[in-house]
């Protein structure tokens, strides 16, 4: 019985077991293992493409391969601006395991790219797989990489992807500061800061290309093949409209003009095709080296030396951002007399002047108690339109303008162009600040601004103006970029001619290019007379509003064109704040432009054609001596065609008579001075009455050069006015203006 | 259920064929010992005893695993042996060589007489708790304190302890059967042997480890015929202390602590890079587990295992498995392991006597038990904190010990029904 006790408790314990385990089963299979096949249900069905793009996002790799920027031409095609290969120095230092590795590392790395040691080695501690060492190394510098990389495998073979070289591009402007202002330069990533580089940045960089890899944790290729790339678009090519002959021409004169004018704010020449609006050429002087744009000149870091500390790193940048500002379209000012060709086109155009109007100057002009002086202040007495512009007589614009009234003056100031940016395609132009911004002046406004003052405009603006009334009344959209073309010489876009709105008319625009061109012959050199050519201009002196010391700033301009019977080119010379002897127009920018014109004229293959006089009076510009050896000055003035005449016993030459781009018949005297010596002092004799070649042998005997002007082949050739009175005491060699024909040195 | 129960019941499809086998043993045996039944497990037995032959369908299964084990741990593990070790088959080479070590175990194993594990129940478990301590002074792996290192051999102590636990209470139970409605005999030992384990463990640490003993020392009491009420007494406590915890935010900082347990996808390398780093393994297994989908990306093109998800040969091993074969293939594994916990299970219930039974089951569940939890780990709903996935996991101690196990299963199923009557 006992055993069958124990056999049943035995049973039930069995059964009890067997239940217990069936239960167990079940927790075990359905709950468990129901559990987990529900989560791998959640976590593949339903979170699965989530957590895939997490996956494939770190298990793909994308690599840029950048694009080479397009380059920059000149109008004949001439490199302006070009990308070369360069490279990117990467290393990934998770893989290194050693200190000492990477000091290895280091040292070598910092010795090959001149790098500082200390720093290379700060990285060489990142835990990361992309640490850029060095950008833009050049090839010399990338074969002593690969060279150092071979080494660095025989050494540590498992560091043979520590270092990589990515392939990279670096812009080179071979005409260093050419043109600066106008092309502009890139940064650090290619993207262009400045000029073209900006305006047309979308066109220059083309499209990255990617490769797509993938990759292990540890950034090397997996090896089953995964790879999608896509190739790199280089960038489009930009043809530029400017010549790098004209502005090359544009640019030394300009510079020249900057020292010999002791200019303080810098000065712009502007040359554009009258018939297209295509700027041929485009100076910001001085500029800036575009292959180092962020170094400042020597005497502007003297300056930022001298601020406190706190103030300098402002200064240099502010520094920097005026040297890199396009002043040709960035700037504005007052156009002075130069824009008494528009005042005088919209007389004409509108007939409220007539080539027979008379004008009277009485020497000033009073509006509504204010008293506007003619330069002149005797007054020029009674003047037809013409005798109106060469004399650049005030009170007989304020007239002009009276006869028009404010609204149409306005109205053809808008048409003209003023009130609105050209359009050009550069970045940063300004615009215009006129009276009141809905365009309504008072009477006095109107009286000076038919002179050109009290309003500001940018230097293309002027230009674009000038260029309308010359070529026959169309106001031009000006451009600086003729074309693009794509990587394989396809042409992308081309720039036409946009031609906004006729603003004077054909037989007006005419009537002021005869008007300018008499201007120019009248005055002489002074005028932006070139001997041979037909040119038509007018020159301009503006007070600044502003002035930086408490005395009178001024810009000094000349704005011209050629041939005046068929024209073709407009130039802008303007010069602000000139501090040297003179200041007007007329003396400091329309030499310059007669300069410059001189050789582009030739340069364009305009015909000249000198009359048998002209042949006969054809000045030399005199060079710049100053800071010469002394006897290879002298050589050098010789070789130029004068007689040296040196005086003290210095090294160097200190200054010269006459200055630098005076004109001088060929054969004068040139007296360079070489120690501060007192400068022998000579009396100016009469010169005003006499023939040319009268007036030649009087100053040669003397040891003064004159300089003639305004002998046009319809010229009496009778000596009206000497620049320096008689029985003055002048430095030998003195160049001594000598105006014949009744034409005078305007002074406005 | 019911039916499903007696499915599970009338399973024992070789019942005739055993009995045949019975009859003609017991006809031999009876004369040897027609004593008291309780002298049974004293009873004079060979040290290997063939028994009436092993139980195939588990033997099959057994290999079947091993062998898809190896396939895929070898696949997850190539890109890291070439990578960091410079030979593609530096873990399978190994692998291979424990897979016939463990076999060769299993096979001698499953002659021996599993009752002579009786007197080893004890010192197996003192053993475990020696090598337990021990390991806490061996110098620490990653801060981690789990492997003793013999030359090249990694034991793991934590192994050991699992089977001791179960050894040691599928003795008790069967030597105090009776008595195990009473607490003083399955709560007590139950509670201080889990305690000192666990106490063991915790300075490892090894939460994990202190999971499945916590789970082992429940089942075996429970079929040992503990009292539901205990168990569910436990249940409750383990309730309010989960939610105490979970009120307070304690819980959360434990998640935190254990290195950012369930939150795997919640930071970045930007915004905290520490807990980034910490959850590295256990995101990436996630990211592996998700770019499987239903069918996955096919054996041998996982791309996480590219050093990704590191030890991709260990405890991760199945997140890689999912990203290849994908969720079917996942299920069909899973499987296959359903049917080797269910046959071990079942097998062990016809064992001859109360030791076998529990001994079978206890290490059957075992294996279902690390399945779940390894699945769980690698899904983040546990701690990362080292359980491995039989079979699949590379590593020489635990496969062989596991190997071992399974021959003692099979030495269990010799014996099955024979003394049934």
């Amino acid at each position: 019985m006992a055993r069958n006790r124990e056999n049943s408790s035995q049973k039930g314990l069995l059964q009890l077991l067997r239940f217990r385990t069936t239960i167990l089963i079940l927790v075990i299979l359905l709950v468990g293992f129901g559990a987990v096949a529900v989560r791998l249900f959640y976590l593949q069905l339903i979170q699965g493409p989530e957590l895939q793009e997490l996956a494939v996002d770190q298990q793909l790799v994308d690599t840029k391969l950048s694009a080479k920027r397009g380059t920059i031409y000149d109008c004949n095609g001439k490199i302006l601006a070009q990308s070369a290969s360069v490279w990117q120095v990467i290393i990934a230092p998770a893989y290194i395991e050693t200190n000492e590795q990477r000091r290895y590392i280091a040292k070598n790395l910092s010795k090959i790219l001149d790098l500082d040691y200390d720093n290379v080695l700060e990285k060489t501690k990142q835990d990361s797989y992309y640490v850029i060492v060095k950008r833009k190394i050049e090839s010399d510098e990338r074969e002593k990489i690969l060279k150092f990389c071979d080494k660095l495998e025989d050494k540590y073979s498992k560091l043979s992807n520590v270092i990589t070289l990515f392939d990279d591009y670096k812009r080179y402007y071979p005409y260093n500061d050419l043109a600066s202002s106008v092309i502009g330069f890139t940064g650090m990533d290619d993207q262009g800061l400045e000029g073209v580089e900006y305006k047309y940045n979308d066109y220059l960089t083309g499209t990255p290309g990617r490769i797509i890899t993938a990759r292990n944790a540890n950034q090397t290729d997996m090896p089953f093949q995964y790879e999608q790339s896509v190739e790199a678009k280089n960038g489009d090519s930009l043809n530029l409209t400017i010549d790098e002959k004209i502005q090359s021409i544009a640019q030394k004169y300009m510079e020249q003009g900057l020292i010999d004018n002791d200019v303080r704010n810098r000065g712009v020449c502007i040359i554009m095709d009258v018939n297209t609006g295509a700027v041929k050429a485009m100076v910001t002087a001085n500029g800036y080296n575009l292959n180092d744009p962020y170094s400042l000149s020597k005497t502007t870091l003297n300056e930022i030396a001298q601020l406190p500390e706190k103030k300098r790193a402002e200064a240099e940048s502010a520094a920097l951002g005026k040297m890199w500002r396009n002043k040709a379209i960035a700037d504005t000012y007052y156009p002075g007399s130069v824009f008494k060709m528009c005042t005088a086109s919209m007389g004409l155009n509108e007939g409220t002047i007539s080539d027979n109007s008379s004008f009277y100057c009485p020497g000033s002009v009073t509006i509504y108690d204010h008293k506007i002086n003619c330069h002149q202040k005797y007054g020029h007495g009674t003047q037809n339109l013409f005798q109106a512009i060469a004399n650049s007589c005030n009170p007989a614009f304020v007239s002009i303008g009276q006869s028009l009234g404010e609204e149409k003056f306005y109205k053809y100031y808008q048409a003209f162009g003023f009130s609105e940016p050209t359009g050009i395609d550069l970045p940063g132009e300004s615009d215009d600040i006129f009276f009141n911004e809905d365009g309504t002046m008072s009477e006095t406004d109107l009286a000076v601004a038919s002179f050109g003052q009290n309003f500001s405009i940018t230097p293309i603006q002027m230009i674009t103006a000038c260029a309308a009334v010359a070529n026959g009344g169309k106001v031009l959209q000006p451009y600086v970029v003729q074309s693009i073309t794509d990587a394989d010489g396809n042409v992308v876009k081309t720039t036409e001619t946009t031609v906004k709105r006729q603003v004077i008319s054909k037989e007006v625009s005419k009537q002021m290019c005869d008007y300018l061109e008499r201007n120019t012959t009248q005055g002489g050199m002074n005028n932006g007379y070139i001997a041979g050519y037909r040119v038509g201009g007018k020159t301009g002196t503006s007070e600044k509003l502003t002035s930086s010391d408490g005395s009178e700033d001024y810009i000094a301009s000349f704005c011209g064109f050629a041939p005046a019977d068929n024209p073709q080119v407009a130039c802008l010379v303007f010069f602000d704040t000139p501090k040297g002897a003179y200041y007007y127009g007329s003396q400091v920018s329309a030499p310059v432009f007669v300069k410059i014109m001189s050789e582009v004229l030739p340069y364009l293959e305009v015909q000249a054609e000198y009359s048998e006089d002209e042949k006969q009076y054809v000045d030399t510009v005199a060079g710049s001596y100053i800071g010469l050896e002394t006897s290879k000055a002298k050589k050098q003035a010789e070789s130029d065609g004068f007689t040296a005449t040196v005086k003290g016993d210095g090294k160097k030459v200190l200054s010269q008579i006459p200055s630098a781009a005076s004109k001088i018949p060929t054969g004068g005297n040139v007296v360079l001075y070489t120690s501060d010596t007192e400068e022998e002092k000579v009396t100016v004799p009469n010169l005003v009455g006499y023939s040319v070649s009268t007036v030649n042998s009087i100053a040669s005997s003397y040891g003064l050069n004159v300089s003639i002007s305004g002998v046009t082949a319809s010229s009496s050739a009778v000596s009206v006015s000497q620049s320096i009175a008689a029985g003055k005491k002048v430095d030998e060699g003195t160049v001594i203006s000598v105006e014949f024909g009744g034409s005078t040195v305007v002074h406005d | 259920m019911a039916p499903f129960v007696e499915v599970m019941r009338k399973a024992d499809y070789n019942k005739v064929y055993d009995e045949k086998l019975n009859n003609r043993r017991e006809r031999r045996e009876r004369s040897a010992r027609r004593d008291d039944p309780r002298q049974k497990a004293k009873r004079k037995l060979k040290f290997f005893e063939r028994g009436m032959g092993i139980d195939l369908p588990f033997l099959l299964l057994v290999l079947v695993l091993l062998i898809i084990g190896m396939i895929m741990m070898f696949s997850a593990s190539f890109p890291n042996a070439y990578y960091n070790k410079h030979d593609s088959y530096f873990f399978i080479k190994r692998q291979m060589i424990f897979a016939l070590i463990g076999l060769a175990a299993m096979i001698a194993i499953s002659f021996f007489n599993y009752n002579k594990l009786h007197k080893f129940a004890g010192p197996m478990m003192i053993i475990a708790w020696v090598l337990l301590g021990i390991v806490l002074i061996v110098p620490s792996e990653n801060g981690v304190h789990r492997w003793i290192g013999i030359s090249s051999f990694n034991i793991q102590p934590s192994e050991i302890a699992k089977f001791a636990v179960i050894l040691f209470f599928a003795h008790w139970g069967s030597v105090y059967y009776d008595k195990m409605q009473y607490a003083k005999y399955s709560v007590a030992p139950g509670l201080g042997i889990f305690a000192f384990t666990a106490g063991l463990l915790f300075f490892e640490p090894h939460y994990s480890g202190i999971v499945i003993i916590a789970i082992l020392t429940i089942i075996m009491l429970y079929e040992g015929g503990m009292k539901i009420k205990y168990l569910a007494m436990g249940a409750v406590a383990l309730v309010i202390i989960v939610a105490v915890a979970a009120v307070t935010g304690l819980l959360t900082y434990a998640m935190q602590r254990m290195d950012g347990w369930g939150q795997a996808l919640a930071y970045t390398s930007a915004d905290d890079p520490k807990m980034w780093n910490a959850t590295w393994q256990t995101r990436n297994s996630l990211y592996a587990i998700g770019s499987g989908g239903l069918f996955g990306l096919g054996l041998g093109n996982s791309r996480q295992k590219y050093l990704y998800l590191p030890e991709s040969q260990n405890d991760f091993v199945f997140a890689i498995v999912c990203e290849e074969i994908g969720y079917i293939g996942a299920l069909i594994i899973l499987l296959i392991f359903a049917l080797l916990v269910w046959r071990g299970i079942t097998l062990s219930l016809r064992a001859k006597d109360r030791f076998g039974k529990l001994l079978g089951i206890g290490l059957s569940a075992q294996i279902g038990i690390q399945v779940v939890l390894n699945i769980l780990v690698i899904t983040d709903w546990l701690p990362n904190t080292g359980i491995s996935l039989p079979f699949f996991s590379y590593g020489g101690s635990s496969l062989i010990m596991l190997l071992a196990q399974m021959g003692l299963v099979l030495s269990i199923s010799r014996t099955a029904n024979i003394e049934r009557q």
